[in-house]
């Protein structure tokens, strides 16, 4: 059989540099995280489409800005960590025990058995970022938007945010494995699942990626979703239920973005 | 210039030489810490016994988001070795996590030369003895393992 004889030959790695093309591509395109833009630039993209116009239109009544994020695969875990992040600059308070969490954070992935060595250098990371973001007084606000913008927009920072966010998520998984096990379809174990679908970079992610993120964190998540379901209301979701918003998403299949709400 | 794939690489060379795994070391080619030399050494019980199997491991400025390339240099008759010495492992694709360092990297490479899963074949001679002629595949390895002394 020819397929026998083709086996031999390396094809993980041809898959691999195809794979790498079309991400360089896409890179070369667009910005980790781009400005804020008015909400209406979507509907260009769905010109002459009516669902999607219509949907755009009320939810245009809701938001005023969106601000886009690459289609890498990572785009929840970035535009949650910017959203939250951009919030945090405005509530000194809240940075503040975002801040103690953060730091205690990473003894508590290391006592779930993650390896210290390797955590180690996301967690100086993303501290670094955490505290390059602090918020002084209102009147810097402006300067220390701009700085995060800065930074996560450089892909050696965003991309360790971007990990260790994705430990934090792997971490809750295991630690209430019971119950995530829940939402796993099909015969992956919650393991198999975090090594497979968490913890590698470029992964998209699901519902339970958000739940066991914003569950770790303590954040509640809004995400609209613009689809072609029924009605022409978008649909909104709150991560945890019943929680109060900090971070508002727009979904649209396969990608996440970030919102402002008027 | 330090870059954070850079700054990973000489924490991972750190941890290798302060706490050096059983049976395997690696280290930065002289001029490219994007480029390292590995050798494994074959696991005890296991038909690899007493192999001294090299390897080169490349890395990109997208390490560890993204895993490296490693590649046997030695000549290895195993179910999940290609012929040009490209290596089908999970880890090294899609279950890569970037909590794995070089020293997790060569171990589990170790492991799969004493566990291999011919399920997902590189070499399907290799596999198929493996499955159906056992004695004929340790003989194959044992065969490799003599050449790995000269290579």
């Amino acid at each position: 059989m020819e397929s026998v004889g083709n086996n031999d030959a390396n094809r993980d790695e041809l898959i691999i540099q195809q794979q790498r093309e079309i991400e360089k591509e896409i890179s070369d395109s667009t910005p980790l995280v781009s400005g804020q833009l008015p909400l209406t630039c979507l509907r260009e993209e769905y010109n002459g489409d009516e669902i999607f116009t219509e949907k755009i239109r009320e939810l245009s009544k809701k938001y005023k800005f969106i601000r886009r994020t690459r289609p890498d695969g990572n785009c929840f875990f970035r535009a949650f960590a910017y959203s939250y992040l951009e919030y945090l600059i405005t509530n000194n308070t809240a940075y503040q025990e975002f801040k103690i969490l953060a730091e205690a954070s990473k003894d508590k992935l290391v006592q779930l058995g993650f390896p210290s060595f390797t955590l180690e250098d996301f967690h100086e990371t993303f501290m670094d970022v955490i505290k390059r973001v602090n918020p002084t007084n209102s009147e810097e606000n402006e300067k220390v938007k701009n700085e995060l913008h800065t930074v996560f927009n450089e892909q050696g920072y965003s991309d360790y945010v971007v990990v260790y966010l994705r430990l934090i998520t792997s971490g809750k998984l295991q630690e209430d494995a019971d119950f995530y096990q829940n939402f796993i379809e099909g015969d992956f174990s919650i393991e198999e699942f975090r090594h497979q679908e968490v913890e590698p970079m470029y992964k998209e992610s699901d519902h339970i990626h958000i739940i066991a993120l914003c569950t770790a964190l303590g954040v509640g998540v809004r995400v609209e979703y613009l689809d072609r379901g029924e009605g022409d209301q978008v649909k909104a979701h709150d991560f945890p239920e019943g929680s109060e918003p900090k971070v508002y998403l727009i979904y649209r299949p396969g990608h996440y973005d970030i919102l402002y709400p008027n | 210039m330090s870059t954070p794939a850079r700054r990973r690489l000489m924490r991972d060379f750190k941890r290798l030489q302060e706490d050096p795994p059983t049976g395997v070391s690696g280290a930065p080619t002289d001029n490219n810490i994007m480029i390292w030399n590995a050798v494994i050494f074959g696991p005890h019980d296991t038909p690899f016994e007493d192999g001294t199997f090299k390897l080169t491991i490349e890395f990109t400025e997208e390490y560890p988001n993204k895993p490296p390339t490693v590649r046997f240099v030695s000549k290895v008759f195993h179910p999940n070795v290609y012929a040009d010495g490209g290596i089908c492992l999970d880890i090294l694709q899609n279950r890569w996590s970037p909590t794995y360092d070089v020293s997790a990297i060569l171990t589990s490479i170790q492991s799969l030369l004493s566990d291999p899963n011919p399920n997902s074949p590189a070499n399907s001679t290799a596999a198929q003895l493996y499955k159906e002629n056992r004695r004929e595949y340790e003989k194959r390895v044992k065969a490799c393992v003599e050449q790995s002394f000269i290579d």
